[in-house]
């Protein structure tokens, strides 16, 4: 039984883009649910890709084909998720911050979090606080999802909690922040809710975030 | 008494610095100096443990430079050891190419999406033109364009720095090649003519760490390199 789970993670693992969907398929053929095909499988192996790059083993083009392949295996089960309910009804507004322009790692927690079930509202990259401000009063999600990869830029995220607060929205949403420098102790120091190391750590959190994990 | 009679000065630098720190640097501090590998910051923890090996190394108590900046907070986390360590108060080294941190806040403002060049990196091939020759190589030319896009299509500009006009002027002919492979990405070309001052301050501090000011952080013995020390201005916590 386990064995096709290890195969879909090797799959995410090395990009593997067509075989993905095939072995997605054949995982649902065998009776397995599309829920644990997606966390015993697909999003395994993606965890491993993030934590492989973050040490360095694992690089930007190699992360891009395992997003891919992750994609392509979430499209498979999308339908089946959303029909059986267990996606997860959460909504988050994600952005790279002021000044910053890097957004793969932002992009793909997006996807993971999509492929969970989330609605994801992408602010983009270089998003101002104001900017951050003005999704909550528009689209009141549960979460912020805010990165940075510049030691330069990740200042900005302590700026951005700080006009939330000073617009009086602090306690509508929860605050997870990501990116290469920051690290747990920044997140606290900054008082966001949460920090994720890689992508996928970042997706699970948002899912922990609205009591939903 | 100064720094560099009581006790052994040390440089360790990024290979960035290098040709840099060689025309500037006494022949002396040249002959003890340490230069590391570019791109340990693509790693931080790597970049941690890499030079608290090499600082770990040094026998005699001495002062440490650092030619580094944060460099994506690798630096976060050293610890000072017997030694004391001086570094300048920068994010990365391009303030130090610019000659001075409100160069590079002038920068930084003005133009958020540059992607800098300096002599250093054309010399060893650390640049989007390069990068995708080896992708190339490695997975296809339509392949290694996608992966090019996913990383380089949110900047605007193309800026080479040099801290002299003549070094503008060798690397001019280089530094457009990688331009016009990064014009599909609407990049603009410009030439930044940067300054030595920061190392020259430098130079002035390893000499009188006293007159040390707001351009550099010194860590005494036993004390531990954090982010904060590079910080203008604290960010308060919520609680």
């Amino acid at each position: 039984m386990s064995e096709i789970y290890e195969q879909l993670a090797t799959g995410i693992l090395e990009g593997n883009v067509p075989k993905i969907p095939e072995l997605v398929q054949k995982a649902l053929d065998d009776g397995l649910k599309a829920d644990d095909i997606l966390s015993n499988g697909l999003v395994v192996g993606m965890n491993e890709v993030g934590v492989r790059f973050k040490s360095g083993a694992m690089f930007i083009p190699e992360v891009l084909k395992s997003a891919q392949a992750m994609h392509a295996g979430q499209e498979v089960l999308r339908q089946l998720l959303a029909e059986s309910g267990s996606a997860f009804s959460g909504k988050i507004v994600l952005g790279t911050v002021k000044g910053d322009l890097h957004d793969i790692g932002k992009n793909l927690v997006g996807m993971l979090c999509e492929g969970a079930g989330f609605e994801v509202i992408d602010l983009g990259f270089n998003v101002e606080p104001e900017k951050f401000t003005e999704a909550i009063k528009n689209h009141q999600p549960d979460i912020v999802g805010m990165s940075a990869l510049l030691t330069t830029t990740m200042r900005a995220m302590g700026y951005t909690i700080k006009a939330i607060e000073e617009a009086g929205l602090r306690d509508k949403v929860k605050v997870m922040v990501g990116g290469a420098p920051v690290d747990s102790d920044f997140a606290e120091r900054i008082g966001a809710d949460g920090y994720g190391h890689n992508a996928v750590s970042g997706s699970e959190l948002a899912k922990k975030l609205i009591g939903a994990a | 008494m100064t720094f560099s009679e009581k006790i052994p000065v040390v440089i360790i630098a990024c290979k960035v610095m290098q040709s840099m720190l060689e025309q500037l640097i006494p022949d002396q501090l040249l002959q003890q100096a340490v230069f590391m590998d570019y791109g340990l910051h693509r790693v931080p923890a790597k970049m941690t443990q890499e030079l608290q090996d090499t600082i770990d190394d040094l026998n005699d108590p001495s002062l440490v430079v650092l030619g580094y900046g944060l460099c994506g907070n690798g630096l976060d986390g050293i610890m000072a050891g017997k030694h004391t360590l001086l570094i300048p108060k920068v994010d990365d080294c391009i303030a130090i190419l610019l000659g001075s941190r409100q160069a590079y806040i002038r920068e930084f403002s003005a133009v958020p999406g540059t992607y800098y060049l300096s002599k250093g990196w054309l010399e060893s091939g650390s640049h989007p033109l390069k990068e995708y020759e080896e992708y190339a190589q490695k997975f296809g030319a339509e392949e290694a364009a996608w992966i090019m896009d996913q990383q380089y299509r949110n900047y605007d500009r193309l800026a080479m720095v040099a801290h002299s006009q003549s070094d503008l002027e060798k690397y001019r002919p280089q530094a457009l090649e990688v331009a016009r492979y990064c014009e599909k990405w609407g990049m603009r070309y410009e030439e930044i003519l940067g300054s030595d001052r920061y190392v020259r301050r430098l130079l002035e501090i390893i000499d009188q760490p006293d007159q040390s000011d707001n351009e550099f952080v010194i860590v005494p013995p036993g004390g531990k390199i954090r982010q904060e020390m590079f910080w203008d201005f604290q960010v308060q916590p919520r609680k």
